[in-house]
């Protein structure tokens, strides 16, 4: 297994490459000679970079080859269009990408076994729950842009929300594998329908409906969405049924409907979806900005540096995308998307490739955050669907993003780990590996 | 699980191929519409540090100049309007936050000299430091501009005047209107502020009413009535209409009455003398279906392709195919009512097409592109846009709005040795007292210009305006001026 580290090695470096090539490009338009501090910040990205390879060789040493190289290249081409959009932004963004690290690091340290996890998973819950409250409680809750999901501890600003994404996805693998059986088999009928009995699906349906009305009550349609697509994908893959998916979809449409209904940001934000061009210069000034960057960029770019991607607000958080589309056109566009495709095909195939229920859910889990978040935001800045802000995953500024995002890299890359031995070890191991089967 | 984990991948590979189809319309296929957006200001950031021709009235009046500036802002220039709030809907304004607009959008390329012409006749420029800009000559007279302006006073309304043999616009003014200079400056902030202050505006300032406004032409459109009258062969000039107070209107209770309530009638050429809306109303009936196409011929449906961001409006008329279930439509439709709307603009080109043997010129408001050394490099081609009638209809029609003036509803429109023709409207609204119209077109015998006028809800005389009263002095001043008497 130690040719997957020297692939991932040498597809690291490429990435690391594509990144300093990046930088120096973005900064000829303005100084036409290599910036100052370019040696500055390659060399920590390349340390950062050597680091969590090393990491990996020593903790996870039979893990996947391409997550990590791909997480690298995407946080590259997301730090080089930081810098461009803001140079302040872009030093903050090193501190978080060491942040993402360490907690990438840390994830591979703690977390030795995956199966370790499903054990705790009501202690999870609680805590991505927590995770969810924090915002809201008084004194350390703070509301930026509109929506409450940050908490703010001395000069320190972040969103638990972030977290609760990851912790909560444990808890959902955990009780679903657990529960699948009961919720496959289901105890009533209804014409074609077999339901399960509402003692085993209600946990769930709670858990669910309270981390939506928290989001909701946060103003993070986003977040909302995307809880509903992963949980509802989780279900399908555990039990198999489309009748859950089916439930989900009802469910997502109702609620859709009564937010709608209820609040008036919900209502702006699916009138300047539809039609934003009586309002291009007020509530849809964001989206027709971003139409334009992608008008403007066209298919090879206005290259890097030489577009005006500071017109669109939020470039660097929400519309970082637009950003991109604008200056590297069309086809660097589709290059991020491809990246992350290759990402998420990656972690399926993790999740394939487990042998045991729960890392094989919680893998799927945590790549169907990944895909939908991509879908969401992309979605949302192309006009595919009403544009609601969550971040790119490993591009868009933002440090509680990065460094959760950089534990789903560890806890997949874990799990892989884990497939590879259990793989390599089976005729040595004669009893399964000790630890509580779930109950 | 696998299967399902399968499907769910599946299904998250066919939204990213959502995303790159989405991309590519947004990229490849919309690409060109987007990064040309009149409201996409990346074009225009990216010329507002280059040198800048100046926009210049035929009559050599400077309406937009540069000037170098230092203002302690990454930029170089400041463009400025000397005459303020006189031609912000021709010459538009070049803004770094809001884009470009009129003149200064449409010609940006000659403005900053990246016209070919411009380029080769600057070779010689290189050698001794000028820079190769161009300066944009429009048709517009300022003397005829500004007593468009005094004329039309603090009444709400436009004026429209061009050359019916060219498409030259001679002068083009709406009221209210505001200076653009509050949105070329170098302060994102303050452009902001002034923009939303004007949008805010319930006289919305910023609507270019002359092009991009629609109203009821009232009597005015009774010009076009005739045309296709004549035209089609339904009448002649000397064909009797009975003396009537008013038209029962086919499938209603409802009747059309003439201006007054009084009986009007007699034939073609008498009516339109008189103005008789008993008449026009018949007309409309009789021509029915016909009626739709004699109208589009004038132009009606269409936009008017003048030379300016953002694009005129276009005029509407009676609907195809609707005569049968609406047939009072088309009555209204005779006397300018109903179904029709039209901008000032487009009945300004309905004049010149009758001024003009019944071909109407494409409309345009800049004349030729000079280069620094004031060589004319490029001039703009006059061509045909709407063969709307014959001459000899054309001629007749011209006849019949001779007589409007001499002794019908125009008289307040005579210039002394000049044979004015002219049709007055006034034109029922439902939100206050009727808009006051006027058409006109001068020397009769060799038109040179052909005007429209409206005042919006009667101006000074309110519920008293008729077209001939309020809107006729106007079009006498501005013409009065152009033929120099």
């Amino acid at each position: 297994m130690k040719s997957r580290r020297n692939v991932e090695l040498r597809l690291g470096l490429l990435a690391v490459g594509i990144t300093g090539l990046g930088y120096v490009l973005v900064q000829l338009p303005e100084k036409s000679d290599i910036p100052a501090d370019l040696w500055f910040f390659v060399t920590i990205f390349v340390g950062l970079y050597v680091l969590a390879h090393m990491a990996v060789l020593q903790f996870a040493p039979n893990a996947d080859p391409s997550l990590l190289p791909l997480a690298a290249m995407l946080n590259g081409i997301g730090f080089v269009t930081i810098s461009r959009l803001d140079p302040d932004l872009a030093r903050t963004q090193v501190g978080w990408m060491a942040a993402g690290m360490a907690a990438f690091f840390g994830t591979l340290v703690v977390v030795r076994r995956i199966r370790t996890l499903e054990r705790y998973r009501y202690t999870f819950l609680l805590l991505g729950l927590l995770a969810l409250l924090l915002p809201l409680a008084p004194g350390i809750g703070k509301t930026i842009n509109g929506a409450r999901l940050w908490v703010g501890i001395g000069p320190i600003n972040f969103q638990p929300g972030e977290a609760a994404k990851v912790l909560l996805v444990i808890f959902f693998a955990a009780y679903l594998v657990d529960k699948r059986e009961l919720l496959s088999s289901g105890s009533r009928r209804l014409g074609r329908l077999v339901l399960p009995s509402v003692k085993h699906l209600g946990p769930l349906l709670l858990a669910w409906a309270v981390s939506i009305l928290v989001m909701v009550m946060q103003k993070d349609l986003g977040s909302s969405l995307l809880f509903f697509a992963v949980f509802g994908a989780m279900l399908y893959a555990a039990t198999e049924r489309a009748a859950y998916l089916i439930t989900a979809l009802v469910l997502f449409v109702g609620g859709a409907t009564i937010a709608h209904r209820l609040f008036d940001h919900v209502q702006d934000r699916v009138t300047t979806w539809l039609d934003p061009w009586p309002v291009a210069a007020d509530e849809g000034f964001q989206v027709v900005q971003s139409w334009f960057a992608f008008g403007t960029g066209g298919f090879s770019g206005t290259g890097l540096g030489r577009g005006n991607p500071q017109l669109i607000p939020n470039a660097p958080t929400d519309f970082v995308f637009s950003a991109i589309g604008e200056e590297l056109g069309l086809i660097g566009a589709v290059a991020v998307i491809a990246a992350i495709l290759m990402f998420v095909g990656s972690g399926f195939r993790i999740a394939l490739e487990a042998e045991r229920p729960f890392p094989k859910l919680f893998a799927a889990g945590l790549t169907v955050i990944m895909g939908v978040q991509t879908f969401v935001i992309i979605g949302g800045v192309t006009r595919v669907i009403p544009l609601t802000g969550v971040t790119l995953p490993f591009i868009s500024y933002g440090g509680s993003s990065l460094v959760a995002n950089f534990v789903v890299l560890g806890l997949l890359l874990r799990i892989s780990d884990d497939n590879a031995r259990a793989r390599g070890l089976v005729r040595r191991r004669t009893s399964a590996p000790t630890g509580a089967t779930p109950s | 699980m696998n299967r399902a984990i399968g499907r769910v991948g599946t299904a998250v590979i066919a939204l990213m191929l959502v995303l790159v189809g989405m991309l590519t319309y947004l990229q490849v296929i919309h690409a060109d519409d987007l990064a040309n957006d009149p409201r996409n200001v990346r074009a225009a950031l990216k010329d507002i540090n280059l040198p800048r021709g100046p926009i210049v009235t035929t009559d050599g009046e400077v309406v937009a100049r540069s000037v170098p500036v230092d203002d302690g802002t990454e930029f170089d220039y400041q463009r400025e309007y000397p005459h303020g709030n006189l031609y912000p809907q021709v010459v538009g304004y070049q803004s770094f936050v809001l884009g470009s607009t009129g003149v200064e959008r449409t010609y940006n390329d000659h403005l900053v000299g990246r016209d070919p012409a411009l380029r080769l006749e600057g070779i010689g420029d290189v050698f001794s430091g000028q820079e190769a800009v161009g300066t944009v000559v429009l048709s517009l007279d300022h003397q005829l501009q500004e007593i468009a302006r005094d004329a039309l006073g603090d009444q709400r309304g436009s004026v429209v005047a061009l050359d019916p043999t060219t498409g030259e616009i001679l002068a083009m003014y709406s009221n209210p209107t505001y200076d653009p200079s509050g949105l070329a400056g170098h302060d994102t902030k303050q452009i902001n502020q002034v923009y939303k202050f004007l949008s805010a505006l319930p006289d919305k300032p910023d609507l270019s009413r002359a092009y991009r406004e629609r109203y009821a032409p009232g009597s005015t459109f009774k010009t076009v009535t005739a045309s296709v009258a004549l035209e089609t062969g339904l009448a002649t000039p000397e064909t009797p209409y009975p003396e009537i107070r008013s038209l029962d209107l086919p499938l209603t209770d409802a009747e059309l009455s003439n201006f007054g309530g009084q009986s009007c009638g007699g034939t073609l050429a008498v009516s339109f003398r008189r103005s008789c809306n008993t008449t026009f109303g018949q007309i409309g009936l009789d021509l029915a279906e016909a009626f739709v196409a004699g109208a589009a011929a004038f132009g009606i449906g269409d936009v008017p392709p003048i030379d300016l961001v953002p694009e005129a409006a276009l005029s509407i008329g009676p609907r195809a195919g609707t005569f049968q279930d609406e047939q009072p439509q088309f009555a209204l439709a005779g006397i300018g009512q109903g179904p029709v709307s039209t901008t000032p603009l487009q009945m300004a080109l309905i004049a010149a097409g009758i001024a003009n043997g019944g071909v109407i010129m494409e409309p345009h408001v800049v004349k030729e592109i000079r280069d620094a050394d004031g060589d004319v490099v490029r001039t703009i081609p006059v061509r045909e846009w709407k063969t709307a009638i014959s001459p000899v209809t054309a001629q007749a029609v011209g006849a019949m709005m001779v007589s409007v003036v001499e002794d019908g509803t125009g008289t307040a429109a005579q210039i002394s040795g000049v044979t004015v023709a002219g049709k007055t409207g006034t034109a029922q609204t439902d939100t206050g007292d009727p808009h006051a119209w006027f058409v006109a077109f001068a020397p009769a015998e060799a038109p040179t210009i052909a005007i429209a006028v409206l005042v919006e809800h009667g101006g000074s005389f309110g519920s008293e305006a008729t077209g001939g009263r309020v809107a006729a002095p106007i079009a006498a001043a501005v013409m009065r001026a152009h033929l120099g008497r």
